[in-house]
């Protein structure tokens, strides 16, 4: 057994593999499946201040190895979250992230306010494709990504601070180096890239929102060398995620230069899809001989 | 609920475009008629799992039935016998019967008449059961003896080309005056669901009715929130996979 323990600002994760915000609500049904326990973390459904009813349906649809989804960031908003949420997810022995997403600034300072030390870690949103204010007007202008992120860094005292962001920029180092300049403590991405699919008899899209946030295995190569480029502009460690269905998939963002991952879309095709993972990364690396996960961390060798 | 990989026994074409696949019941699962699974495609291409209604639960076997519609179904449709496809199940909840109810009808249209047979079965020894079945033409009808086993039985096709012509909704309300139903089940397009709503709300009908609604899903468990309905509570979304997909028609907005 090769060991698979990664830290992160230090915070420890037995195991690399997150459950991507999003599509695994707040753990209490993948719960009925097994025991969430294995996870080396959970990252919530994204919460608002105030409670979010979300989208019209149709809120997903499909293309080749993708998915798309455009729930519009349901939740119970934040309150409701510490009570009667955060207490089932604590009992879990796995590190506890709280995704949270804002209209403006102050949202995102008194969201981080509420959060800070309740949780272990804090992931900002400044990145959801499918709500016109929820949060992407944040996630573009490298200005914007250093101002959200430094109020959110000073609401969230000493809870390390995740920020998420979105792929759909110019040159996503930058909007990197922004973060960190802004005080993140960690860079998570990709989040969605932004696409739409069309109904060719009805000439609509499918999509109550008409686009939606693109996930799932086609978009992993382009996720792959995000993080590699984020990897090489800032010294933060990194979560990356982007379409990982397999063992294989960690490793590839492990060399690319993510400390951990998160795992989303493919929850979606397999429930057990985390867990079978987890145990396929054991058997990894004892096959290939590494003792260590963390021997693996931006060992990519370019040509 | 579990995951499961689930053998298959049978992938038969039943109707025109319509295709019932069975497969072994998993020791110790127990379905209730109105439940459903998630299921694979079979195809790496489709990351989605696709929900259907359970059609029949017997002893060793139980069924799905699906109509050819896309690609998801396409390639289910290119499964073959004793092959197996990865699913969760069983989910969400089921047809609730009041123990009070002694004679109910279900009204069912397209491929929505399939849990409703599960349905039937599960309480023909218990229900006088009076099932309304709409097919669009005779070239879609199927199911047609199973009904006729465990309930008396109203047909009807846009057409005519079989049994009655109309729709189901007006067979029902014909006979509704002189069969004293105590509740109502049905499953079938949301349009037929509105108009069933709406035929409620004219005609002043007060019995319990109860709809299985179909939506887009992803994790069909109810982690996600996609498949959402929302209910007649202006401030309340309610998931289709989890709490439903059976619920009372007067809760939710259709």
């Amino acid at each position: 057994m090769a060991n698979l323990n990664v830290n992160i600002c230090g915070v420890s994760f037995k195991n690399p593999i997150i459950a991507a915000s999003g599509t695994f609500g707040f753990g209490r049904e993948f719960q009925q499946i097994y025991d969430i326990s294995v996870l080396g973390g959970i990252s919530t459904k994204g919460i608002t201040l105030e409670p979010r009813l979300g989208n019209d349906t149709p809120r997903i649809a499909e293309g080749y190895g993708v998915i798309l989804n455009a729930v519009g960031l349901q939740n119970p908003g934040v309150d409701s979250f510490l009570e009667r949420h955060l207490e089932f997810l604590k009992s879990k022995n796995t590190v506890i992230i709280a995704n949270v997403a804002g209209k403006t600034l102050d949202d995102y300072g008194k969201i981080c306010e509420k959060l800070y030390d309740k949780v272990d870690m804090i992931e900002l949103n400044i990145s959801c494709p499918n709500v016109k204010c929820g949060g992407i007007a944040f996630g573009i202008l490298p200005e914007s990504v250093e101002e959200v992120t430094k109020v959110a860094k000073y609401a969230s005292h000493s809870t390390p601070l995740i920020v998420k962001l979105s792929p759909n920029v110019a040159n996503i180092a930058e909007n990197a180096l922004a973060a960190e300049s802004g005080g993140a403590d960690c860079i998570s991405l990709v989040n969605t890239f932004t696409g739409m699919v069309i109904d060719i008899y009805k000439r609509k899209p499918i999509l109550a929102n008409n686009t939606g946030g693109v996930s799932g295995a086609g978009i992993k190569p382009i996720a792959v060398r995000m993080v590699h480029e984020v990897y090489k502009a800032v010294k933060v460690p990194i979560i990356g995620m982007g379409g990982i269905q397999t063992a294989e998939d960690v490793i590839e963002f492990m060399l690319a230069g993510a400390t951990a991952v998160q795992v989303g879309t493919a929850n979606f095709t397999n429930s057990l899809a985390m867990p079978m993972i987890i145990e396929n990364l054991n058997k990894w690396l004892d096959a290939n001989g590494i003792k260590n996960i963390n021997e693996l961390i931006g060992k990519l060798e370019l040509n | 609920m579990k995951e499961l990989q689930l053998t298959v026994l049978s992938n038969q074409l039943i109707a025109k475009n319509i295709y019932e696949m069975q497969f072994a019941l998993p020791n110790d699962l127990c379905i209730k008629s109105g439940q459903f699974l998630s299921i694979t495609t079979g195809s790496k291409q489709h990351l989605l799992r696709r929900p259907f209604a359970i059609a029949s639960i017997e002893k060793d076997v139980f069924s799905i039935c699906y109509q050819l519609k896309g690609s998801g179904t396409q390639s289910l449709q290119e499964v073959k016998v004793g092959e197996t496809l990865n699913a969760v199940l069983p989910l969400g909840n089921y047809f609730l019967v009041d123990n009070g109810y002694k004679k109910v009808a279900v009204i069912g249209g397209g491929v929505g008449i399939f849990p409703l047979l599960a349905f039937a079965k599960e309480y023909e020894k218990n229900l006088q059961i009076h099932s309304y079945i709409g097919f669009r033409s005779a070239d879609y009808r199927c199911k047609v003896d199973d009904f006729q086993a465990c309930t008396k039985t109203t047909f009807t096709t846009d057409d005519g080309s079989f049994g009655v012509k109309g729709n189901v909704i007006e067979a029902f309300l014909k006979d509704f005056e002189k069969e004293n139903f105590d509740a109502v089940y049905a499953c079938g397009p949301t349009s037929m669901l509105r108009a069933l709503k709406e035929s409620f709300k004219a005609n002043s009908i007060k019995i319990p009715c109860f709809v299985s609604l179909e939506e887009r899903m992803g994790c069909g468990i109810g982690a996600c929130l996609v498949c959402v309905c929302k209910g007649e509570n202006a401030d309340t979304n309610f998931r289709v996979c989890k709490d439903g997909p059976v619920f009372k028609m007067d809760k939710v907005v259709l």
